[in-house]
């Protein structure tokens, strides 16, 4: 008993912390433009590579930009787009696991046949796969991860579909007459996203860093836009005499995934939403 | 999905482990293997040298994989290029050339053999020749290939060639690596086809492949048989080390004696082994001119206003010596001095500029509306697309200070990093607006250049198609290898080159150098004249 309350006060303490690491990147993400001291993408090649001072907080890159100015600005790459992928992987994900789990028959056979498809490439390999088909870009890498993304959610959602769709509320429902969108649009939808939210919070943190791979292999971000991926990157040729050009970005990478892992983990053990339903 | 991930990342942790304990093992053994050669008592005349990719195969007559510096070491051609364009007998003492400029006859030296020991004469050389002309089409890049209408051996040391047309360039040519340097008789193969591979690499070369481990090391034992002075060094070891940052680890741990090339090592990694003192190092002389071409097909680039205004436009003193660290030069002409037929050009340097870049802009019709950061005419914003090679770094950087200096004028740069071969392409296919591109260097320069200026389908034909004089030039151009007269060629030379830059489609931006790193006890390093070849020419150890 008592372990476990302190297992409860500990896993609180993480969340509260999470929460406020996580509101601040998004108070970050939002005043980047007020708070960065310069443009991210102003050359100024007599500044080069110059250590920490009052003007330049972090020093300067190997243009002469602003470090501190140009971590600020990623923030709102990675952060937003991930959030996009999240979102957008959710959405398809939603729609497409409903569907299958509620109509079942040929339509859930001929779409999880199409997941299982997708699922059986490692996920990194497809999406390389298809930025090598489509073009560099973050617009053809975004695509790319929700494109393997979704099958995930789908086959998830379709699990807690198939188990609501036993429950005697949804059999009561459809004895009174409401009609199938209705059941879903009433009963289903609201009962899976909770779970959903929960996951959401873990996700991002994968999602961050698959931008921030394809980035630091030169295929999502392009430059001058400031993403910590690629700031990794363009630190790589300067890791001996300037390391910290790689180190600040890699810091924020790692501050983000760990701090919504943790957040994830502390949600779902508080709402007793389990990661393997 | 979650279930899957961590199973996955249970499995990614095992192999992990596995992948780390095996790389610790066979760090083991490869430093095991370094401690006993360097015990080895040979090794005090070994010089250790690296190179990003495996030398390939020693093949006289072929390209990639093969690298240029090998096959250079291995092999030798009739006519060597110095300093400054001279042109020096290797296996041809001298030659003579007839008056209409299509017989070339050359007196071979008497007393080479080639590594195996047999002899060097016409018939060898006249067999090698044959070999490559039977895979023309491989080898039309080269100007005289297509033009050679006999080869002859007259007698035991005279080889004669016959052209079926003027072409001034030949000499120079002859003294490129590949395709025409001498394969030893005992290296040709059934039916004499080298472009399917050689029996055995023997040349008369400096140099001999005593040992090669694909993608691992190659080693080079001097030539005993060498007719030219014997190398001081007796073996030579190139490693192949395909990272950089690894390459200059290595050096730094004493590995490596030389690290020498184009790009091979960062530049700033560079200059701070540079101010450690503890090495010596070396800058080139320009190889060749890092150019900014702009194609005047497109609408906005054909005014020539608008080419010179993004030439006042940037800062290129300040740019190449941020982005380059000083390494390269500022460049004020499209080919540098010390190729033939330069140094007589007189386009004047443009000096940086902003107010006359936006008056040139405001002249061209191109005004920047109240409140807006970028210059619009009927409606059209000034929007210009610069591409560049992803994978340099120098590129890359120009590119992203062109985009920040631009914007200053008005104009919105959009940068675009593609892979060489696509940047090769669409240069080619005309789908451009900006582009970095360079000429060949030595030996190639400056025929090569011009040559591929006037050529349909390379990019460059047109890049300036909306030059008033084009016709004019490209006559110019054509004419120039059919030239037997000096003065008239160093007279079409500088009027071409004067008129390709004074009208701004392409801006010299900076003269590319290489450079070479080596421990103190590596004496005699010199630049090769030669682009493609090999260092080692009287290089020497004091271990």
């Amino acid at each position: 008993m008592t372990i476990k309350i302190h297992a409860r006060l500990k896993s609180r303490k993480v969340m509260i912390l999470c929460s406020i690491i996580i509101g601040m990147l998004i108070l970050i993400t939002l005043l980047a433009p007020w708070l960065a001291p310069h443009d991210p993408t102003l050359v100024n090649l007599a500044h080069k590579l110059k250590p920490p001072s009052w003007e330049y907080p972090l020093g300067t890159d190997h243009l002469g930009r602003c470090t501190l100015s140009r971590l600020l600005y990623a923030a709102r790459m990675s952060l937003g787009y991930a959030t996009l992928i999240f979102i957008s992987a959710l959405t398809i994900g939603l729609v497409v696991g409903t569907l299958s789990g509620y109509k079942g028959g040929w339509v859930d056979q001929l779409l999880m046949r199409i997941c299982d498809g997708i699922m059986a490439f490692p996920s990194l390999l497809l999406v390389l796969g298809l930025v090598g088909i489509f073009g560099h870009g973050l617009k053809q890498v975004i695509l790319a991860l929700i494109f393997v993304q979704w099958v995930y959610y789908a086959r998830i959602i379709r699990g807690m579909v198939l188990s609501l769709r036993e429950q005697t509320y949804i059999a009561a429902a459809r004895i009174s007459g409401s009609s199938q969108w209705t059941i879903i649009r009433k009963h289903i939808i609201p009962n899976v996203l909770p779970p959903l939210a929960v996951m959401g919070a873990l996700e991002m943190g994968w999602a961050i860093m698959d931008i921030s791979a394809m980035s630091f292999l030169g295929l999502g971000v392009q430059p001058p836009t400031p993403e910590w991926g690629a700031m990794i990157h363009e630190g790589k040729s300067y890791i001996r005499s300037h390391p910290e050009l790689m180190i600040y970005p890699g810091l924020m990478i790692m501050l983000v995934v760990v701090t919504f892992n943790l957040f994830g983990e502390a949600l779902s053990e508080r709402y007793g939403v389990k990661r393997n339903s | 999905m979650a279930v899957q991930r961590k199973r996955n990342r249970k499995t990614f942790i095992g192999l992990f482990a596995a992948v780390l304990m095996l790389s610790a093992f066979l760090a083991g053994c490869t430093n095991n293997t370094a401690e006993t050669t360097a015990s080895d008592p040979e090794s005090k005349s070994m010089l250790t040298f690296a190179w990003p990719r495996d030398i390939g195969e020693m093949n006289p007559h072929i390209y990639n994989p093969s690298q240029l510096f090998a096959q250079s070491m291995v092999y030798e051609p009739l006519v060597g290029y110095e300093d400054g364009g001279e042109l020096k007998g290797y296996l041809a003492e001298s030659w003579e050339i007839s008056e209409n400029g299509k017989e070339y006859l050359f007196n071979l030296r008497q007393n080479v053999k080639f590594s195996d020991g047999s002899d060097f004469n016409a018939e060898i050389v006249k067999r090698n020749f044959d070999t490559v002309l039977q895979n023309a089409q491989l080898h039309s890049w080269l100007g005289f290939i297509s033009k050679v209408e006999q080869t002859e051996a007259v007698d035991e040391y005279k080889f004669k060639l016959t052209l079926k047309e003027p072409y001034y360039p030949t000499i120079q040519e002859l003294a490129v690596v590949r395709p025409t340097r001498i394969l030893g008789a005992a290296g040709f193969p059934e039916g004499d086809d080298t472009s399917k591979g050689v029996a055995k690499p023997v040349g008369t070369g400096p140099w001999v492949l005593e040992e090669h481990k694909v993608d691992e090391y190659a080693v080079f034992a001097r030539n005993e048989h060498y007719w030219g002075e014997l190398p001081e060094v007796e073996r030579i070891k190139v490693k192949v080390i395909p990272d950089a940052e690894t390459r200059v680890l290595a050096f730094e741990k004493g590995d490596l004696d030389l690290i020498y090339g184009e790009g091979v090592i960062n530049i700033d990694t560079f200059k701070q082994l540079e101010s450690t003192g503890s090495y010596e190092t070396k800058i080139s002389e320009p190889v060749a001119t890092r150019l900014l071409v702009m194609n005047s097909k497109k609408e906005q680039l054909s005014d020539e206003r608008v080419r010179q205004a993004l030439h006042y436009g940037f800062n290129k003193q300040a740019m190449v010596e941020g982005v380059t660290s000083g390494l390269e030069a500022v460049a004020d002409q499209i080919l540098s001095t010390n190729f033939p037929y330069t140094s007589d050009i007189d386009a004047a340097a443009v000096e940086y500029n902003v107010d006359k870049a936006k008056e040139l802009l405001d002249e061209a019709g191109w005004k920047l509306p109240e409140g807006k950061a970028v210059r619009e005419k009927d409606g059209k914003p000034l929007e210009i697309e610069l591409m560049y090679n992803s994978t340099e770094t120098i590129q890359k950087m120009m590119a992203e200070t062109l985009q920040s200096e631009y914007a200053v004028i008005g104009v919105k740069l959009n940068i675009v990093g593609v892979e060489l071969t696509t940047q090769v392409e669409r240069f080619k296919a005309n789908e451009f607006d900006l582009n970095f591109f360079s000429n060949y260097g030595a030996p190639y320069d400056p025929h090569t250049f011009i040559n591929i200026v006037a050529t349909e389908g390379f990019g460059f034909r047109e890049a300036i198609s909306a030059y008033p004089n084009k016709d004019e030039l490209l006559e110019m151009i054509a004419k120039v290898p059919q030239t037997t007269d000096e003065g008239e060629r160093q007279e079409l030379y500088s009027s071409i080159l004067e008129s390709l830059q004074e009208q701004g489609a392409i801006v010299p931006v900076s003269y590319i150098k290489k450079i070479a790193i080596y421990q103190k006890d590596v004496a005699d390093f010199k630049f090769p004249a030669n682009r493609d070849a090999h260092p080692f020419t009287g290089i020497s150890l004091n271990k």
